[in-house]
């Protein structure tokens, strides 16, 4: 990562494939010219051997020959090459040229040629030592003090090293405990050799006690234990890096700040002689070579770091002054200076590239490729835009993220009731009093149009009725495919159910993952339940329903329960359920009239929401159209209330066994504390009989626990057969006052508002919040009671009451009053007669488009509509007031619901419309001055401020939109520095 | 002409030259001909290290375990400032949450990408198998070792029939004995194998070797420690490390065990003593500044990456953060400047030009906005980027009013990650200027599920809500809002206005 280049100054690439590391350059006055301009030596791993007088040459192509002063193929592998006075009674520079067997010391000179361009160049071998060992490396430096020239020491591949002084061999010493050879340097300023060891640590070895020590020749071995003579070879400081270095370098050009620099893996670190830390710094990336080169300002240090990812670093100390982009990996660096030009940075790649380079605010090589901008033809653009934009627009309509709503079944459920029974019967109770228990098989197939994932079907039927299977996981299914699925239905228990309907639930996920619900009903035959039998004339319950078509032939409308009643005149039939009831029909013969008996009130809801079923299909099949049915009353509540009673017995018997049982488990503690506190006493203490009381506690509660069991299940039973009586009701007082389907439903949700009751939560308590509500509101005596019952509500906690004399008379009550003639309905509004305007605004439920354009429109309507403006103030206000019923209760919600039927039949209703306007207008001011006291003056600019809130809010949401839409720019610049080798780039 | 050079020579310049793969192979050679040849094994053990090794400072991936599962806490409910925990109020009077967003755990989002950028404990297990922990994936980490195990696979991919070194069978007393080895065999160990337990042995065996007096080893045995989740020995051996020695490394390490403990001040306090002692330390003073970072201490944080780019002025993450936070204190000119910088100096990559397009959009040089969209979406590497390019270019359409081009790029993000909150959100407040109230409740809820730290689709959530009368939903979804940012005005307006129609009624 750097901003500019290291500018070119002159490069040439060396040989082909050839290889070089970092001892391989050298730079100096070699040729001994007196000029004090440096030349280029390199040598390479195939024993060439090149010398370079580098020059600002514009037009360099190739190899810059004019450049090269000379080029030696040598006999062996060039690993390093230094310049040095080598030779003795010389004081010139030579060149010591290291092989991996032999080390050679050369002179360089040259003759000025004639000719333009033709200096000569010469090498000349002065002396060469062969070695025993495989050379690594060397050092040179004037060892012992000794001053005028340098002496060499060359470290082997296996940890020796040998001394020469000049042309004589001085002795060879092995560092202990090596393993890989590592940089080695001599410290002039202490007499002393670094390295950095196998173990990690840096050493320093004084030259006098390499000296003395044992000599390298006696020990083969380095790991053995000196015999004889000679002193242990210890360093004179070591330093734990913990990593091993690339290179090691002691700088010569300052004495005022002696320093020891150690170019580690991963850390560089700076050393005093004594093996101090002066400072240390962390590097981010790695690093391939570096030079100390001068000192600027005075206690510091400037140095050249080179590493893998092409970057020239310039540090003063640890602070990065500089970082130039190269063009390749250098292997080695060094600084020279060149008759043109002073402190070039001469690098050469591990490739041969050797390239003389100066910083310069040259920008880096990388520029960013081009886009592939192409020319735009403007009306081709403009075509293929609309193409696809008529595409998106397709496709929004057809697949959006949001599944539409509105959108086909993806699922066709259909479910088979088998006609007959099931020959082996499938139930769990094989016969009650004797009546084989029977069961029907249902068939369901399930059809899907989509693809299906992970889709569960479940089947619900109502207690006591059981299924044998009631949960069917599906394979995943394809377009078109469809699956069947069988299971029996059957009775499982004493008593007929309140319902002979089944629910079917599938639950998929489409194949984006949306999970999806369907839901579908089947009914099971009535046979299920009961079987033919001979009529019974005394009965306690007596029913009647009037028709308005001549009687029918039961045994025609049903067929199969007509085989083994032998009845004479074919106009009586008779159900006996499983659990022990008997329900007769009779057809009069002369009357539209039939009756159903029976000695229990609820058994016969079943049989008569059958027979109504079954004439709505034998009229419609013989295309009557305006069959009616209808019931004469009187509504037999008393028979009902009967049912209403026992079930709130049982509830109340529930309660007091819960209370019993909190009771006899409070004292069967107090027992347990008591009992323990004696145990636990040091000295034993007589148990005072308390464990037969223990024991009798425990009894009772068992006792207590079972009896409440039992009275559960009887509770349960007691629920549905109250649930049947109150089907029957709702069917009978819709029967009587020929009440329509939405308004039975009302009364239906009326009346039943639970699936199950809970201890917390019974039917009584709901039932009468529900019928009171209803009583308070629309089957309320005058219009006047309606209003003031929106402002209350019931008794805030709904709670077992203390009887159902209350639920008894407000029954009795609503079916007075739906008798004279009360209409169902959930809108409170039904009476209050509203504003044509102000419905418009209100209907599609205060849903406004947030758009500015609305707001404005409305904010400049506001002052020319002042005359409109009260019907306004009324219309937030109904919006209120319908928030607040929301709020308020549970039913209302539902009511709002039907608030929109409502409304259509108020269209129709012209004339109640105009009564109610008329009062509404009275009712209107009534209101306003009982709830609040404020002036309208002040009240209208409530209103208008508030108005004026909401636009500013909806202003500001626009102006600010950007704020609220979250903004967030960055998707940060993500650099891998996890890995360091990809550290800076 | 052919040159005979000595392979182990050879092997040696290579590894020196970082040509880790041929190194290996001569030593492969060299063994081969001579299983005992110790210096061999030494260096092709450093080479296959050398190939996989990360420096474990900058290794920290908190695995779900870890994350739950901490026994090591020390306060449940802290002093404000004092816990990367509790990111509390932005202290140093930095951008807001309306300015600036914030991560999950509801810090600022950062300039760069690291690992534990999103550090802080989840509350909860279903916040920590949703916060993205990683760069590069939004996924979490299952275990400590995530990366690590990519690290083991790669150890059996150099070598095809088998590991190269048998660790069970290795004697590690007889090793620990040898000081020219052990480093390089625990290393292999620690970084190449991935096998803690023995590492742990090895360095066990060093330290003791050594007579506890071998800082380096100390040092060793608090990275096996810390990786084991041994918190409190980790700390034991950095500080005892210390004392015998002060390296940048150590402090790194025991940094880093302290922000682990959820000690930020500690940590800090060790970082300026570190730099007592190694003045101008860029990777102690990164550390420094993004403690601040976390810790929502914005303008301490930029103060200290100015004071890294004194050091080091090429450094990306420093720039990349100073130019975030201008970007996000409404100097999106300084922030290009700082973008521009680093496109200079070769940052070539898909979010470089994400953020210089929004730099240009918002300092208003439209001309070059698209173009940088353009380049970054075709450098991409992965779909999430995709997704956070169209997004911002979504955002540059409702900036210029295209609403059309912006719903479509918002629709182009979720299509690349369905996990886009923020392109929920804005889609959502899109759909609601189109009038279709039902399916931008739907966006909002779900922006609101993915992202619940996000204080946006709650509040617009609340408004929508008290538009169409919903005062019950409306409140609660408000008090969300405030909760993930309690100084919004709006919000507490809106609540206020709630509370007084209730209290009306």
């Amino acid at each position: 990562m750097s901003l500019f280049k290291a500018r070119d100054w002159w490069s040439a690439a060396l040989g082909e494939g050839e290889e070089f590391d970092q001892g391989c350059l050298c730079v100096g006055d070699v040729d001994n010219s007196g000029s004090g301009h440096d030349k280029v030596v390199v040598g390479s791993y195939m024993g060439m051997l090149r010398i370079f007088a580098p020059h600002a040459n514009k037009s360099s192509e190739g190899v810059p020959v004019e450049a090269q002063l000379l080029e030696v193929q040598l006999q062996n592998a060039i690993i390093q090459v230094e310049i040095g006075k080598f030779v003795s009674c010389s004081e010139l520079l030579h060149l010591a040229v290291l092989h991996p067997r032999k080390l050679s010391v050369y002179s360089v000179s040259g003759t000025a040629g004639n000719v333009e361009h033709g200096d000569q160049y010469q090498l000349k071998l002065v002396y060469e030592h062969s070695l025993q060992r495989t050379a690594c490396s060397m050092t040179y430096g004037t060892f012992g003090g000794v001053t005028g020239h340098h002496s060499l020491c060359i470290q082997s591949m296996d940890g020796m090293l040998m001394f020469f002084e000049q042309d004589s061999y001085s002795f060879g010493r092995f560092l202990p405990g090596f393993l890989l050879p590592g940089p080695l340097v001599y410290n002039h300023r202490t007499d002393s050799f670094l390295t950095v060891s196998s173990a990690r640590q840096l050493e320093s070895y004084k030259y006098e006690t390499l000296a003395v020590a044992t000599d390298a020749e006696n020990r083969q071995d380095p790991d053995l234990p000196l015999k004889t003579g000679g002193k242990r070879l210890t360093p004179d400081w070591t330093f734990v890096l913990g990593e091993q270095a690339l290179d090691l370098c002691v700088p010569t050009f300052s004495h005022s700040c002696a320093s020891i620099f150690v170019l580690g893996e991963r850390n560089l670190y700076c050393f005093r002689d004594n093996g101090q830390i002066r400072f240390m710094k962390k590097l981010e990336f790695n690093p391939s070579c570096f030079l100390p080169y001068t000192t600027v300002m005075d206690g510091t240090t400037n140095l050249l770091l080179c590493n893998h990812t092409n970057m020239l670093l310039v540090y003063q100390d640890v602070t990065l002054k500089w970082a130039a982009q190269l063009s390749c990996v250098p292997v080695a660096v060094r600084v020279a200076n060149f008759p043109e030009l002073k402190g070039v940075v001469v690098t050469l790649s591990s490739d041969g590239h050797l390239l003389c380079s100066y910083m310069g605010t040259d920008p880096s090589f990388f520029s960013t490729p081009k886009v592939d901008a192409r020319e735009a033809d403007y009306e081709q653009v403009d075509t293929e835009m609309k193409k696809l934009q008529k595409f998106i627009r397709e496709a929004t309509r057809t697949q959006d993220i949001l599944p539409k709503t509105d959108a086909e079944e993806d699922l066709i459920i259909t479910a088979a009731v088998s006609s007959s029974m099931d020959s082996p019967s499938q139930a769990l109770i094989p016969d009650l009093d004797g009546l084989p228990v029977p069961s029907v098989t249902v068939q369901l197939t399930v059809k899907a149009s989509c693809v299906m994932q992970s889709s569960k079907l479940t089947v619900g039927v109502q207690p006591p009725l059981a299924v044998t299977q009631d949960q069917f996981v599906l394979e995943p299914m394809g377009f078109g495919a469809s699956v069947v699925v069988e299971f029996s239905a059957f009775l499982n228990g004493r008593y007929p159910p309140a319902d002979l309907t089944g629910d079917v639930t599938v639950s998929y996920s489409s194949p984006t993952g949306v999970p999806r619900v369907h839901q579908s009903r089947f009914s099971l035959p009535l046979a299920l339940i009961c079987v033919p039998s001979s009529p019974n004339k005394n009965t306690r319950f007596k029913i009647s329903v009037d028709t308005n078509q001549p009687p029918v032939d039961l045994a025609s409308v049903f067929p199969e329960f007509t085989a083994d009643s032998e009845d004479k005149d074919g106009n009586g039939l008779a159900f006996q359920f499983l659990s022990g009831g008997k329900v007769s029909v009779q057809a009069s013969k002369t009357s539209q009239r039939y009756r159903l008996q029976s000695d229990s009130f609820e058994d016969i809801w079943l049989v008569v929401k059958e027979l109504i079923r079954r004439f709505d299909d034998h009229f419609h099949k013989l295309g009557v159209k305006d069959f009616k049915k209808s019931f004469s009353g009187p509504v037999p509540l008393q028979d009902y209330f009967l049912s209403v009673d026992h079930h709130f017995q049982l509830r109340v018997s529930a309660q007091q066994y819960q209370d019993l049982l909190s009771e006899r488990a409070v004292q069967f503690r107090a027992i347990q504390r008591r009992l323990l506190t004696r145990f636990k006493d040091k000295t034993p203490a007589p148990l005072q009989n308390l464990d037969t009381l223990l024991d009798a506690t425990y009894s009772q509660v068992i006792a207590l626990a079972e009896a409440a069991e039992e009275n559960r299940v009887q509770l349960e039973e007691a629920f549905v057969r109250l649930r049947s009586a109150t089907h029957l009701l709702v069917l009978l007082l819709s029967l009587w006052q020929g009440l329509n389907p939405e308004q039975t439903a009302i009364l239906e949700a009326t009346l039943l508002p639970l699936l199950q009751d809970t201890p917390q939560l019974g039917w009584e308590e709901s039932c009468d919040a529900a019928v009171s509500h209803l009583l308070r509101t629309c089957l309320s005596r005058s219009q006047k009671d309606q209003a003031t019952s929106l402002a209350q509500t019931g008794s805030p906690v709904l709670g077992l009451p203390q009887d159902t004399s209350r639920l008894k008379k407000h029954i009795t009550l609503m079916c007075e009053r739906i008798g004279k003639g009360g209409r169902l309905s959930l809108a409170a509004e039904a009476n209050v007669q509203v504003p044509a305007q102000v419905q418009n605004l209100a209907a599609p439920g205060g849903v406004e488009p947030i758009s500015e354009s609305a707001g404005d429109q409305e904010e400049l309507a506001l002052p020319q509509e002042a005359a409109k403006f009260i019907k306004k103030k009324q219309a937030s206000k109904k919006v209120k007031k319908d928030k607040e019923k929301k709020e308020v209760s549970p039913e209302a919600s539902v009511k709002e619901e039907g608030a929109e039927e409502v409304k259509k039949e108020k269209k129709e209703s012209s004339k109640e419309k105009k009564e109610s306007k008329k009062e509404s207008s009275k009712e209107e001011g009534k209101k306003e001055s009982r709830k609040e006291s404020s002036s309208s003056s002040s009240k209208e600019k409530k209103e208008s401020s508030k108005e004026k809130k909401d636009k500013d809010k909806e202003a500001s949401k626009e102006a600010g939109g950007d704020k609220k839409v979250s903004r967030k720019s960055s998707v940060k610049v993500k650099e891998k520095k996890k890995e360091p080798e990809a550290g800076d780039g | 002409m052919e040159v005979t050079m000595d392979p182990m020579f050879l092997a040696w310049s290579y590894f020196r030259r970082r040509k880790l793969q041929q190194c290996s192979d001569i030593c492969t050679k060299i063994l081969q001909e001579n299983p005992y040849d110790q210096a061999a094994w030494s260096l092709k053990t450093r080479a296959l290290t050398e190939m996989v090794y990360i420096d474990e400072i900058e290794v920290d991936q908190e695995g779900i375990a870890e994350m739950m599962l901490d026994e090591s806490s020390i306060a449940q409910v802290a002093r404000p400032g004092t816990s990367l925990r509790l990111p509390g109020t932005s202290q140093g009077g930095g951008p807001t949450q309306a300015v600036r967003p914030m991560t999950q755990s509801g810090r600022p989002i950062t300039g760069f990408v690291r690992p534990s950028t999103q550090s802080g404990r989840p509350g909860t297990m279903e916040q920590a198998i949703k916060t993205p922990r990683t760069a590069s994936t939004a996924r979490p980490v299952t275990s400590a070792s995530g990366r690590h195990i990519r690290l083991g696979t790669a150890s059996m991919l150099t070598n095809p029939e088998g590991p190269f070194i048998n660790l069970s069978r290795l004697n590690l007393a007889k090793y620990s004995q040898k000081p020219n080895l052990s480093r390089t065999l625990f290393e292999y160990i620690f970084h190449h194998e991935n096998d803690v337990k023995n590492a742990l042995d090895l360095a066990a065996q060093a330290t003791e070797h050594a007579q506890f007096k071998d800082w380096w080893w100390k040092v060793q045995l608090g990275k096996c420690y810390y990786r084991l989740g041994l918190y409190r020995e980790a700390e034991k051996q950095f500080r005892s490390a210390l004392n015998h020695q002060e390296v940048v490394d150590t402090y790194l390490y025991l940094a880093k065990v302290y922000q682990r403990l959820d000690q930020p001040i500690t940590a800090l306090n060790l970082f300026k003593q570190g730099l007592d002692h190694f003045p101008g330390e860029v990777t102690l003073l990164t550390g420094i500044a993004r403690i601040h970072e976390e810790m929502n201490n914005i303008s301490s944080a930029t103060e200290y990456y100015k004071d890294v780019l004194k050091q080091d002025n090429t450094h990306v993450e420093a720039i990349a953060c100073i130019g975030s936070n201008h970007f996000y204190t409404d100097q999106p000119e300084i922030a290009l400047r700082f973008y521009r910088r680093l496109l200079q100096m070769g940052v070539y990559n898909c979010q470089l030009y994400n953020n210089l397009g929004l730099c240009c959009f918002y300092a208003q040089q439209y001309d070059m906005t698209l173009s940088s969209f353009e380049r970054a979406l075709t450098l991409v590497a992965n779909d999430e980027e995709q997704a956070d390019v169209w997004y911002n270019i979504g955002h540059v359409a409702v900036g210029i009013g295209d609403l059309t081009l912006a719903y479509q790029c918002f629709k182009l993000a979720l299509a690349f990650n369905n996990d886009h909150a923020e392109a929920y959100n804005n889609l959502a407040v899109l759909e609601l200027r189109k009038g279709r109230i039902e399916q931008a409740k739907a966006f909002l809820q779900t922006a609101e599920s993915l992202a619940p730290h996000m204080y946006e689709p709650h509040f617009n959530l609340s408004i929508l809500s008290e538009k169409i009368g919903d005062l019950q939903s409306s409140y609660t979804a408000a008090q969300k809002s405030e909760d993930s940012f309690p100084e919004h005005v709006d919000t507490q307006q809106l609540l206020r206005q709630l509370r007084q129609h209730f209290s009306v009624l």
